[in-house]
């Protein structure tokens, strides 16, 4: 007679209605007769409410920016040329699959390769150039770096996509040997 | 989800989300996920430009799924890299040192914000859950992401989720005791004065 008390884990599944079909009718048929486990998923339900309305602290800003600046300092570990999409852009192909896109066929890019080397390229090396000293200090200086990507972004050049991340890609595996 | 146009010219139709919009649809939420694992704002900092370095690193090889729920994986692991870490260096927690190495980490209005906003019994009542069951409860109750989400995330089985999240909650209670009356008290003022 005397019922088997819920484990553990039923009383947290149970908390958060996480249980279903019959695992769920046993425990609410146990949970009307069971006060130390009405108890139990009361302090469950309780506990998660106190996580769920402290308040989100916010976002530094400072964070912010360096995240937004992150491709700018960031060396890509592999050549981003495997990555190339269609239309020549590294960004467009390294989004891709976010997007659902299949997967870069190889016909297209070498195509893209091609695409990257004229326009791309073309588009940028002025501002490369301008900043000529950023490729050499790649590394980790940020403030060197970010300076060609300034121009490249305010520049008429760039694919379709993004002027933000193209010249960078660009930047570490590209234009490596 | 159209399929990629063989013609440069015609990608124009579509999109891409830059850089700078998968930062701001998510920076928010991948702190706030730091900030509540490692209990404080200089490791939360770390914790979030290290996942999103690794994003970009490997945005690449990123295979479709919910971008969410990658950015939960890494960030996790991430922490419990870090705890283990410093465990293995007899762990003497350095907030200013992590500060140090983050460029312009100065205190600005954020650190006001926080300050008058967080609650710092809630978040010292989680500082003080074993990671594990930390990890299991924030993912939980802040995310809220589901057990199977959470198992998948952590790469353990739900049972276990269950019983970390049961226990997690059950330690968090313990720790907020000293609060009033329980955790949703009576408001006896309020009947008090309906009556």
């Amino acid at each position: 007679m005397k019922p088997q008390h819920l484990s553990d884990e039923a009383v947290a599944a149970f908390a958060d209605g996480f249980l279903s079909g019959h695992a769920r009718e046993r425990a609410a048929r146990h949970l009307n007769d069971c006060a130390e486990c009405r108890l139990a998923v009361k302090e469950q339900r309780e506990a998660a409410a106190v996580l769920r309305t402290a308040p989100a602290p916010a976002l530094p800003t400072n964070l912010m920016d360096r995240l937004r600046t992150l491709p700018m300092t960031t060396p890509l570990p592999a050549p981003p040329m495997e990555a190339i999409g269609p239309d020549g852009s590294a960004v467009l192909s390294t989004f891709a699959p976010m997007a659902a896109f299949a997967p870069t066929q190889s016909g297209t890019r070498s195509r893209g390769r091609t695409y990257l080397t004229a326009a791309v390229l073309a588009g940028v090396t002025g501002a490369l150039v301008a900043g000529g000293a950023a490729l050499s200090a790649e590394d980790d200086a940020s403030t060197p770096a970010v300076r060609p990507v300034h121009h490249v972004q305010s520049g008429p050049a760039g694919p379709a996509g993004s002027a933000t991340l193209a010249p960078v890609n660009v930047f570490h595996g590209g234009v490596r040997p | 989800m159209t399929a990629p146009s063989p013609a440069a010219e015609q990608t124009t139709a579509w999109v891409p989300p830059t850089w700078d919009e998968v930062v701001r649809e998510h920076a928010d939420r991948v702190y706030r996920l730091a900030f509540r694992l490692a209990g404080n704002r200089a490791d939360a900092e770390d914790l979030t430009q290290e996942t999103f370095v690794r994003v970009f690193k490997s945005l690449a090889q990123y295979a479709p799924g919910t971008f969410e729920g990658w950015l939960h994986r890494i960030t996790t692991n991430l922490f419990l890299d870090m705890v283990r870490r410093r465990q293995r260096i007899r762990f003497d927690a350095l907030p200013e040192d992590a500060g140090d190495r983050l460029a312009g980490s100065d205190p600005g209005p954020e650190q006001a914000y926080d300050e008058l906003h967080l609650d710092p019994e809630i978040q010292a009542a989680l500082d003080a859950l074993p990671p594990d069951f930390r990890v299991a409860v924030v993912l939980c109750d802040l995310e809220q992401l589901s057990y199977e989400e959470i198992a998948a995330t952590l790469g353990i089985k739900v049972g276990t989720v269950r019983s970390r999240i049961h226990r997690g909650r059950v330690l968090l209670r313990q720790a907020l005791a000293h609060r009033a009356p329980g955790v949703r008290p009576a408001e006896p003022a309020l009947e008090a004065a309906a009556t």
